[in-house]
């Protein structure tokens, strides 16, 4: 009885030594995202991708020995509860032992998660929260929050600036061919408070870049009659509809545009208009609207058109920006080759120098670990819906861009 | 030694002869000494945040279950305790060891003003007219993003104290000291006068009772004792966003106190010691991940369909029965009442069984 209790206990320790040896061999990352909504489903689909082409090819080769990855999925339920997203992160660091974090998309969840994972020193790599405090903490206070890095999307000031970029662009092409000095602009807002800063800046920007701010409009986010705001803004002679619109009144904006056969082209954030299902939605007729979006079929770099392709084939859908979990895990691989090493201290360093290669964006760090803003690079795309295809026009320098246009007057 | 023996006896006496207060002891011991004993830092930050809800459950029971005033907006003292300690810890740059009391005063402050505002409303009406309070905090809060942090909320937050076990005692003993404070008011005379209030308003004003002062009362001290949990919250995730003032903590706080059993104190709070951790576990199962919140409501509604009073009235009934003659509560083996030696169990013969049934 004794000897077999024995016995026993000593198979009960090999294996636990096993079991100890062959978590040793694999490098944990904890995926951390809502799971059930869109955002958390493509923060894991791109880290499962990463993931199995990265095994495939044999793991991560660290001190010459390679490693297998490991994704641990994490569901934050960070939408509708921050200690919940706080609570993820605490387990997948002391209970799952994770060496690494990317994901978070709330940011005021993601600001208590940056937290739990700086009080852990591990490294975090943002793939979705874009407001500035986040970057803003490292440089405050460097030695506790330099672990974090955004490596998706550009932090929100930037969003703005490509914003303005492409609106640019959109009026250079109303001036040459309307002949027009001073193309007009109709803000049409949902009325929610990130759109407060985006209306604030375009009512004080746009007279700058030469056009006219003719009106603001602010429906509801889920209105679902437009035919107000869009006669004013018809009266109004506007040229260009300068959306910021999250919720589903981007679709009644789209269908409506086009029952009235509108003039005006519409351009901005149309977050129902990046969605494949949009010109079903808006029962084709949302010809020409256009909206900032990350991937498409263009040669962003020379990785995006086989990701999107691969990602396609593989989960019957676009990917959406969360889904450069893909990119962050490739570039850790990256900075543990090069460096030789699992160690934060160390990463951290390799990872503020590093320029790497995405598939949707080139990625350099600045001094607050947000992504240095450069069209073509990391300023993402636009796209317009022609045809009912989603075409990409913005930045007309990548290969595989195609012309704006403009509806027939 | 003298005192030593005086404790035991006490114990022996007055806790250990009811098994609920037994629980309650025991109860008390392993929140005090489980740290001690299993100190996983991801154990101690899920009992952290269930002891804040703790406080912030048990004073919603005060409010709704000893005074009949059902407040659907119960977030607002909650996001208002957190809001005041994180602005005033962080613009003032006041320690938020001040903060917190800070926090709970404004609470109570509100408390006495949603209290004044819903004095002339009852049932549905003052409930969903409390419903509207945090939804107004909300807008001023995104009004004044500059002074809020809007959408964000104020983060950066210093912590009350730095290690996971220091934080959790922080949170336990608050928690304890709030909770078994709320529970001797509401065992008091005051507490009496609590329930004559809900059970029948108009008898109790034509008894003397001034009730307009006793639900203002309540109404600040439940207030305060949800801004304190408000504050200890903001304080120990450093940040203090609009989250905190959200419905859905209003209503989660709703679903506790009724699936705990209300007017108990002890009943909400049982049910986030056991809802809170239960939720966070299952959560932990990739099988269950997404579903933890239809698993969690199909637990609730089944215990509120074989236990409408709620769980702990239940488990009571069920380990204790009352003394019919001088209608104190006993353990349920005991055959004679442990105070005035009544049978407790009555020997019902066929005979009367039938004529009970006629």
């Amino acid at each position: 009885m004794l000897r077999s209790f024995i016995v026993g206990l000593a198979a009960f320790a090999l294996a636990g030594i096993f079991d100890s040896a062959a978590h040793a061999q694999t490098i944990k990352i904890a995926i951390l995202g809502p799971m059930a909504f869109v955002q958390g489903e493509n923060h894991w689909a791109g880290a499962e991708m990463a993931r199995d082409e990265i095994n495939k090819a044999g793991g991560v080769n660290v001190g010459g020995k390679p490693r297998q990855i490991e994704l641990i999925r994490a569901d934050t339920n960070e939408i509708q509860s921050v200690p919940d997203a706080t609570n993820a992160v605490e387990r997948v660091i002391t209970r799952d032992r994770a060496d690494f974090l990317i994901g978070g998309f709330r940011s005021e969840a993601v600001l208590a998660m940056q937290e739990v994972a700086m009080d852990h020193k591990k490294i975090f790599l943002g793939a979705g929260a874009a407001h500035s405090k986040l970057g803003q903490n490292v440089e405050d206070n460097y030695s506790r929050y330099k672990y974090w890095f955004r490596y998706t999307p550009t932090k929100d000031v930037d969003l703005a600036r490509t914003l303005f970029a492409v609106m640019n662009s959109i009026a250079q092409q109303i001036r040459t061919e309307l002949k027009t000095d001073t193309p007009k602009v109709a803000l049409l807002a949902e009325k929610a408070v990130w759109t407060q800063a985006l209306v604030g800046a375009a009512q004080k920007n746009l007279p700058a870049m030469k056009m006219e701010v003719v009106g603001l409009w602010q429906p509801s986010a889920t209105a679902t009659d437009v035919t107000a705001e869009l006669s004013a803004i018809d009266r109004a002679g506007a040229h260009i509809v300068f959306t910021m619109l999250s919720g589903p009144v981007g679709i009644v904006v789209g269908r409506q545009m086009g029952e009235r056969n509108m003039k005006a082209v519409a351009w901005g954030i149309n977050v129902e208009g990046q969605k494949e299902e949009f010109w079903q939605a808006a029962a084709g007729k949302a010809q020409f609207v256009s909206t900032l979006d990350t991937y498409a079929e263009v040669e962003m770099t020379p990785r995006t058109v086989p990701f999107v392709r691969a990602f396609k084939e593989r989960y019957k859908k676009m990917p959406t920006y969360t889904a450069a979990t893909y990119d962050a895990i490739h570039m850790l691989k990256a900075v543990i080759e090069k460096e030789n090493t699992l160690d934060a201290e160390k990463l951290v360093a390799a990872i503020e120098k590093i320029e790497h290669v995405g598939t949707g964006s080139i990625v350099t760090f600045d001094k607050r670990h947000d992504l240095v803003w450069a069209v073509g690079k990391t300023a993402g795309i636009a796209v317009q819906w022609q045809d009912g295809q989603k075409v990409p026009f913005w930045p007309p320098t990548v290969k595989g861009m195609k012309p704006f246009k403009l509806p027939a007057r | 030694m003298y005192w030593l023996r005086r404790a035991w006896a006490e114990l022996r006496n007055e806790v250990f002869v009811l098994p609920s207060r037994t629980l309650a002891a025991l109860w008390v011991a392993a929140v005090l000494l489980l740290p001690l004993v299993y100190g996983d830092a991801y154990v101690l930050r899920i009992l952290t945040m269930t002891c804040i809800f703790a406080i912030f459950a048990a004073s919603w029971d005060l409010l709704a279950g000893y005074t009949g005033q059902v407040n659907f907006g119960h977030a607002l003292f909650f996001g208002a305790g957190a809001y005041t300690s994180a602005l005033m810890s962080l613009k003032l740059g006041l320690s938020p060891w001040a903060t917190v009391w800070a926090g709970a005063a404004v609470a109570l402050f509100l408390g006495f003003v949603v209290g004044y505002l819903c004095l002339r409303l009852r049932g549905s009406y003052l409930s969903l007219a409390t419903l509207a309070f945090p939804l107004i905090a909300l807008g001023m809060l995104f009004a004044f993003p500059d002074f809020s942090g809007g959408e964000l909320g104020i983060s950066g937050l210093r912590r009350l104290v730095v290690t996971p076990m220091a934080n959790y005692y922080v949170a336990s003993l608050s928690m304890l000291v709030i909770v078994f404070g709320l529970w001797a008011l509401a065992d008091s005379k005051f507490g009496i006068v609590l329930h004559a209030i809900r059970d029948d308003e108009v008898a109790a004003r034509a008894s003397g009772i001034n009730t307009m002062r006793y639900k203002l009362v309540v109404f600040a001290i439940a207030g305060a004792a949800a801004g304190f949990a408000g504050a200890l919250f903001a304080h120990y995730l450093r940040v203090a966003g609009p989250s905190t003032l959200e419905l859905a903590l209003s209503f989660q706080v709703v679903i506790w106190g009724i699936f705990g059993g209300v007017a108990t104190i002890y009943g909400p709070v049982a049910a986030v010691f056991i809802l809170y951790p239960l939720t966070e576990w299952l959560g932990s199962f990739r099988a269950f991940g997404e579903l933890r919140l239809l698993i969690f409501a199909i637990i609730v509604l089944l215990v509120l369909l074989f236990m409408p009073r709620g769980l702990t009235p239940w488990v009571r009934d069920k380990v204790e029965t009352q003394c019919p003659r001088c209608k104190q509560r006993n353990s349920f083996f005991r055959k004679l009442c442990r105070l005035c030696s009544a049978a407790l169990k009555a020997e019902v013969s066929g005979a009367q069984r039938l004529v009970g049934h006629q």
